[in-house]
């Protein structure tokens, strides 16, 4: 939804701000004027409340200022115990901000904040509390956690939801206070008022995520209070939801045979699609949701009509992650509709929509239009819609496809380079992943190398090597045709590709191929080349001679294994070349007893003019490609090296690479430039619980709850220590943060084979997670197995470089 | 140390690969609990594990055994480096890559800290500074942000990684009426709760200081927005944020400002002095230690001296069109806000309707959102009819999409590819003129009709866009379009040109004015409103493109034609040459068009405003008080009520050529 100020700014015409913007500059205080310390010290020391006040103005902009203003703070400070609430609150945000610097002193107003804390207004109460806690001097923390517990039972419910916020401060100040401070977050968590739960939630949240068991019995009524609660409360506690009923509701499912009803009705789950043709040879796996789970999923579907975006993707995280077929669709929509919404907005929905659509593609197929990459758009915006179009191409019908290829190929004609780039990629990808069309965007790619946009050219034959790879025999006549090309194509990428190309081919139809005479009239040209293309001439070269010695060899089988390299004696024939090359290397030795072969003459042309090129690298390559064809009869070593079948190349999608970050986090945006296991306090959402270990569901019974809840206010602090130990020794040890560290504890008496030990078993349990990144890595790696498979992929591995390294930087 | 002592041989290097951290850190808590060998733990590094005999003999064996294993990806820089310091008797091993440290602090219990929003700066449009709240933690000071903020290429994301920076920050930046807004947060947070509670700060500030938000009166009015910050988040978690929850808790105008000499605010919604003095001091204390205020979104004890309701309806266009004049793509983006100053507690019915009836408005109105205020089940009940108790001041209502061409969608009505219907239809053809150097951009304005009568029906029915015009509330000017004559404003067209062009030799249009700066990417064709009456126009326009490039293409083509001249191929030999003497001008004519198809734009998009008509024909039906239900409205009490109606395109309709 827009802002109001948004709204406000369309409503208004511009001279309309312009006047405004007149008249405040007039009416400008003119607070930003110095004024010496002594001044603002003397009107805070006044006994004048308005001379005060005005103090306090200034030094508050002092300090948004960031300039120092330490040197009030005893000035300041001492204002505290003024009755006036507008002067306290001042000295209060004051404080906040200072009383690290000065602990002495801040001691000194903790007194007078105390005595707040029974002040006859909530207000007042609330704020003292809420300073209190904010106040980040460690010695205070046992004070704090007093009047939190004094705040619990405070009639206002404005007062209790400063101290539920105030519980991890304390926290923070002092992890020591742990057990008390559970103690009254287990009370708060049942407040009746939604916005103090909300707020208890947060204080959960943050100090003991991993304390589900205090959840139990107020999991009803904070699922009835989540539609009431305020946005940012929903938010927390759709959070915790997620993983509470991932850690509590075992993933129960059944196979309903519908195979007789899938022909009539097309069955409960018609609209979608694979999954429901699966479902009629296997029969469908119907996931069976606690009733509990239920209530929770039920309830929250009016928060997809939340007018915050995050809420929706909260909302959409959760359908997603428990939630089953139907439940999940119905957040697509909502999803769709935050791209209404301003452009940082819809920025990040982009990245979850794609999120989402890697796995469920067909769900967005009728909201395709909404994804049209409009001129406005900048880089990150369109990027991300392109990518969602090229994913749901493969399964919208067949005039939406026109319509997607048909605004590709649009903007692979357009003038911004990386868009070019970046359209005529997702053309490649539309190809490779419906076979059907691959023709058609073939011929949409053909027709651009003819441009004159030599960066367009290049791009368009990067993607139709890769799609002439995935399936090359059809596309002998491509090749022919794309050679043709060399004669007018300018650019050195685009010459490099078409040339690799041309050097596959070459095997095919025998002394009928293209390739000799397109290595011919390449290297006429040679000395005029960029490096990349005289790098794939060689290439081609070395490919053409191998292919000629391979056929010679099969023709005249008896001569190489008898006759080894001796027979080819250096002759000083009328061969000019291989005289010289002769001369210069005795390694190699042409055969010229007939009349040279002109591929062999070629081959030879070659080699003397890579040898004085002024590239060390072509020099190298050029001596390892010689040395490696130097004899004529085995050339195995050379097939292997340069005939070997590549791999075809398969392009993910750009974010392919994140889907393992939940819906609606900062890693999932940031991706791998976060770290593999996301941004610092990012935590993945847990595994379903095995069936059989989940808590007692009758935990959650609320009338059992008064009970329970009597019972634990009795047990002795003693026994409750006991087993916050106990939990948080059971606690996974990769939880770097919160517990992990009183785990620490009793662990001293371990050795380090104690925890290599468990460390294995742990990792035995993990291998399911482990082989995933480690296929991940795979494919990451899949240019560089590339490499060490066949030697001349360079200009191949070079380009998948490329594309990893964009990646990264973004 | 004391366990060392029991395996005197064994230390551990620690070098991190991804699959095995969580043995690594095992390792690494046992070292810690061990020793003070310090430990530095960055995600993202690669992490191998290496236990080390430190007997010589087979130290090298390990040290081989090290070099093969895999190599840490990212840069050294980047890695955390393993330090040996605790570990004098070992001996060091040579590696010449990422060997990745154990830099040592005590295993500090690291609190998890997420989704806590470290601190706000603002900068003014020189990039000053004017605010930095800092709510937790020790992030970095605006100066140290800005630069690196700046870094980034532009257009920036709303959303920055930087992780060289100690702790590695998320930043969320925001631009509003020229001020930057950066939020920032250490750790995970989810981005787009950044965002919103950046999106929140504009939409109080704005209502507390006044809008247009300017640096300086974001300046005078510090202590305002201190305790705004301070309330709206409570050391990094996110708490009030309702503007009349705050209206409650934040003194914008308490006696001391009346003595300081009335500075007013400027007269923004909800803000009039009558309002205002009724909740300074003790009753706004008192107004709380009545508890619980029923409704979060609305204070308490709202009085209004006259009372007043607007209905505002913006829908922005976003329509794409494809090269034959087809729609792509049509949508209307709809926003209701909506102006509520009605004394106590006011229980609100707003009809909505579609020229089609009511019975269909749900199928028109798609995806709608909802202020929180809002009765859902009210809505699905009855789709149409907003039920709701308002906040007291402006607030958005109701967000909603149209699809105007609804034939897409794949409903299978009417497939009318007209009933597409724009104030202005637009059309950009390419590629002109003898060596194609032309373009030309048609635009037809048709005049659309109005909303019709929007009289609402209720106590006051004169009220239509014109007559509030009057009551000072926006900024609508006498002349604006009213429901029943709605006119054509702001009407411009932008056509984004390719790098490539040099210039614009020529440039004609039939009304109205153009500006270009040459060299320049953009050119921009206004018509004034004066001149936007209905009928056609047209702008045609020449573009030369760069000069050096065209004569580097010449010689190119030359050596081309040199080079097959000494080819003794048969396809190149004498009819060419024969060719070459009367045809050069055709070929080069050829080549030129060739030439500017890279620089002719692809498209040309509109903007225009257009008062008193809505895209999707919405119209409001009625608003009307529910008296049972509302509480302390006053015997008798006719608000004032009005409608306006706004349909906005902002380079929203676009052609492609």
């Amino acid at each position: 939804m827009e802002s109001i100020s948004r709204i406000t700014s369309l409503l208004e015409s511009a001279r309309e701000l312009t006047l405004d913007a007149a008249q405040s500059a007039r009416n400008s205080r003119g607070s930003t004027k110095i004024i010496p310390a002594s001044q603002i010290k003397k009107l805070l020391d006044s006994r004048n409340d308005r001379e005060v006040l005005d103090g306090l103005r200034k030094v508050i902009s002092l300090m948004y200022h960031s300039q120092p203003c330490l040197t009030y703070f005893s000035s300041v400070v001492k204002n505290v115990a003024s009755p006036n609430i507008e002067i306290k609150k001042l000295v209060y945000i004051y404080l906040l901000n200072h009383a690290e610097q000065e602990p002495d002193l801040a001691l000194l107003s903790i007194n007078t904040i105390q005595k707040s804390l029974s002040d006859g207004n909530p207000q007042v109460r609330a704020l003292a509390l809420k300073t209190m806690s904010g106040i980040r001097v460690t010695v205070i923390s046992q004070i704090v956690s007093l009047a939190i517990k004094k705040g619990l039972g405070d009639m206002s419910p404005y007062v209790r939801k400063a101290a539920a916020l105030a519980i991890p401060k304390c926290y923070r100040l002092d992890p020591n206070t742990m057990p008390q401070l559970l103690d009254y977050l287990s009370t708060l968590l049942g407040d009746k008022q939604y916005y103090v739960a909300g707020a208890a939630v947060k204080a959960f949240m943050e100090i003991c995520p991993e304390r589900p068991d205090l959840i139990h019995k107020h999991y009803r009524g904070l699922v009835k209070k989540l539609v009431d609660m305020d946005e940012w409360s929903q938010l927390v506690t759709l959070r915790l939801m997620t993983i509470y009923s991932r850690k509590c509701f075992p993933k129960r499912t059944r196979i309903v045979k519908t195979k007789s009803k899938k022909n009539g009705t097309h069955g409960f789950y018609g609209d979608e699609g694979s999954e429901g043709e699966e479902g009629t040879e296997t029969g469908e796996e119907v996931q069976d949701l606690d009733p509990d789970l239920e209530l929770l999923l039920k309830s929250i579907r009016p928060l997809l009509q939340s007018r915050n975006s995050a809420v929706v993707v909260a909302v959409t995280r959760c359908y997603i992650n428990l939630g089953t077929q139907e439940y999940i669709s119905s957040s697509i929509g909502p999803l769709v509709a935050l791209l209404r919404g301003p452009q940082d907005i819809q920025h990040i929905a982009l990245y979850n929509i794609v999120s989402v659509c890697l796995t469920r593609p067909e769900a967005f197929v009728k909201y395709s239009s909404h994804f049209l990459v409009r001129s406005t758009d900048p880089p990150q915006v369109w990027e991300l819609k392109l990518e969602i179009l090229t994913l749901i191409f493969p399964h919208s019908e067949a005039y939406l496809k026109i319509l997607i290829l048909n605004e590709l190929e649009h903007f692979s004609r357009g003038s911004d380079k990386d868009l070019v780039r970046e359209a005529v990629r997702a053309i490649g990808r539309c190809a490779q992943s419906d076979a059907g069309t691959s023709a058609r965007c073939l011929s949409l790619l053909l027709k651009q190398i003819t441009s004159l946009d030599g960066n367009l050219v290049a791009e368009s034959l990067t993607v139709i090597r890769h799609l002439i790879q995935q399936d090359p025999t059809p596309h002998i006549g491509t090749v022919i045709r794309l050679a043709k090309n060399l004669d007018t194509a300018t650019n050195p990428r685009a010459r490099a590709s078409i040339i690799w190309l041309v050097g596959e081919f070459s095997g095919i139809d025998g002394e009928n191929n293209i390739a000799p005479d397109v290595l011919r009239i390449l290297a006429k040209g040679f000395a005029d080349e960029a490096e990349a293309a005289k790098l794939q001439i060689v290439l081609l070269a070395a490919k053409v001679y191998l292919h000629h010695l391979n056929r010679t060899e099969s023709t005249e089988p008896v001569k190489p294994v008898l006759s080894p390299t001796p027979s080819y004696l250096p002759s000083m024939g009328n061969e000019g070349f291989a005289e010289m090359d002769g001369a210069a290397d005795d390694v190699y030795q042409p055969k010229d007893v007939e009349p040279e072969h002109p591929i062999v003459v070629l081959w030879n042309y070659v080699l003397l003019l890579a040898r004085y090129d002024t590239s060390y690298d072509l020099r190298d390559r050029t001596r390892l490609y010689k040395a490696l064809l130097a004899v004529p009869s085995s050339t195995q070593l050379a097939s292997l090296m340069l005939l070997a079948p590549k791999p075809v190349p398969h392009t993910p999608s750009p974010s392919e690479s994140r889907t393992g970050f939940t819906l609606g986090s900062s890693s999932l945006v940031v991706g791998e430039d976060g770290g593999l296991h996301g941004l610092r306090g990012y935590e993945a959402l847990p595994n379903w619980v095995e069936a059989g270990k989940e808590p007692d569901p009758s935990l959650r019974d609320s009338d059992l709850s008064k009970a329970e809840y009597d019972d634990r206010r009795i047990v002795p602090a003693g026994e409750r220590l006991d087993s916050v130990v106990k939990d948080t020794k059971t606690g996974q040890p990769s939880t770097i943060n919160g517990f992990g560290a009183t785990g620490a504890g009793p662990a001293k008496e371990k050795t380090l084979d104690d925890w290599l030990k468990e460390s294995d078993a742990e990792e035995e349990s993990d291998d399911e997670e482990e082989s995933d990144e480690e296929s991940e890595d795979d494919e990451e790696e899949e240019s560089s197995e590339e490499a060490s498979e066949s030697a001349e992929e360079e200009e191949d591995e070079s380009d998948d470089d490329d594309k990893e390294h964009d990646r990264l930087v973004k | 140390m004391r366990c060392l002592t029991h395996y005197p041989t064994w230390h551990a290097i620690v070098s991190v690969s991804r699959q095995r951290s969580r043995k690594w850190f095992n390792i690494c808590r046992w070292v810690v609990g061990h020793g003070d060998m310090r430990l530095g733990i960055s995600s993202g590094c690669d992490v191998g594990i290496g236990l080390l005999r430190t007997r010589r003999s087979t130290g090298g064996g390990l040290e081989k055994k090290l070099r093969g294993s895999r190599s840490c990806s990212r840069s050294h820089k980047d890695c955390p480096c393993i330090s040996w310091s605790s570990l004098p008797s070992t001996p060091r091993l040579e590696l010449g890559y990422s060997t990745v440290l154990a830099n040592a602090t005590k295993h500090n219990p690291v609190l998890t800290m997420s989704e806590v929003i470290e601190a706000l700066h603002v900068y003014d449009e020189n990039n000053r500074p004017i605010l930095s709240h800092v709510y937790t933690g020790r992030p970095l000071s605006a100066q140290q942000l800005l630069p690196l903020y700046s870094n980034h290429p532009q257009p920036r994301p709303s959303l920055i990684y930087l992780p060289n920076t100690s702790p590695p920050t998320l930043v969320f930046s925001l631009i509003h009426s020229n001020l930057l807004f950066l939020l920032t947060s250490s750790s995970e947070i989810e981005p787009l709760l950044a965002l919103e509670f950046l999106h929140r700060i504009i939409d109080v500030l704005e209502e507390f200081v006044g809008s247009p938000l300017l640096a300086h009166k974001v300046e005078s009015s510090y202590d305002v927005i201190a305790q705004l910050l301070n309330e709206m988040c409570d050391s990094g978690a996110v708490s009030t944020t309702e503007p009349n929850a705050l209206r409650d808790l934040v003194e914008v105008e308490g006696w001391i400002g009346k003595l300081l000499g009335g500075i007013t605010i400027p007269g923004k919604a909800g803000f009039s002095t009558s309002s205002s003095s009724n909740m300074s001091g003790i009753s706004s204390a008192t107004a709380l230690a009545a508890n619980t205020p029923a409704l979060p979104w609305r204070r308490a004890n709202v009085r209004h001296t006259s009372n007043e309701l607007y209905v505002d309806i913006v829908e922005t266009l976003s329509v794409t069109l494809a090269p034959s004049g087809r729609p792509l793509a049509a949508f209307a983006n709809g926003t209701i806000a909506f102006t509520s100053k009605i004394s106590g507690v006011p229980d609100l019915l707003l009809n909505l309707s579609t020229p089609s009836g009511k019975q269909n408005i749900n199928s028109v109105m798609e995806l709608p959102v909802f202020h929180p205020c809002v009765r859902l089940a009210r809505w699905k009940e009855k789709p149409g009819e907003l039920s709701f108790v308002p906040p007291d001041g402006r607030f958005v209502l109701a967000g909603y999409e149209v699809d105007l061409l609804p034939f897409q969608s794949g409903q299978g009505i009417s497939a009318n590819t007209s009933s597409l219907k724009l104030p202005v239809q637009v059309e950009i053809k390419t590629n002109l003129g003898p060596t194609g150097s032309d373009f030309e951009v048609k635009l037809l304005i048709t005049k659309v009709s109005g909303q019709g009568n929007s009289s609402i029906s209720g106590s006051s029915s004169r009220s239509n866009a014109g007559g509030r015009a009057g009551s000072g509330f926006g900024g609508l000017g006498m002349h604006a379009g009213t429901s029943s004559t709605p006119t054509l404003e702001d009407l411009v067209v932008s056509i984004p040109l390719p790098d490539g062009v040099r210039n614009l030799s020529e440039i004609r249009p039939s009304r109205g004015d153009t500006t270009y700066n040459p060299g320049g990417t953009n050119l921009e064709w206004h018509i004034p409103a004066k001149e936007a009456v209905a009928g056609g126009a047209n702008l045609r326009c020449t573009v030369a493109g760069p000069l050096t490039d065209e004569e580097d293409f010449e010689g190119n083509g030359f050596r081309l034609d040199g080079k097959y001249d000494y080819d003794e191929d048969a396809y190149q030999s004498t009819p060419a040459q024969s060719e070459k003497v009367d045809k050069p001008d055709e070929h080069s004519d050829a080549r030129k068009i060739e030439q500017n198809k890279i620089l002719m734009p692809s498209t040309a998009s509109v903007s225009f405003s257009v008062k008193g008509w809505l895209a999707s024909g919405i119209k409001v039906e009625s608003l009307v008080i529910d008296m049972r239900k509302s509480r302390g409205v006053g015997e008798g009490v006719r608000p004032y009520k009005g409608v306006k109606y706004l349909t906005i395109s902002r380079k929203g309709v676009e052609a492609r050529c």
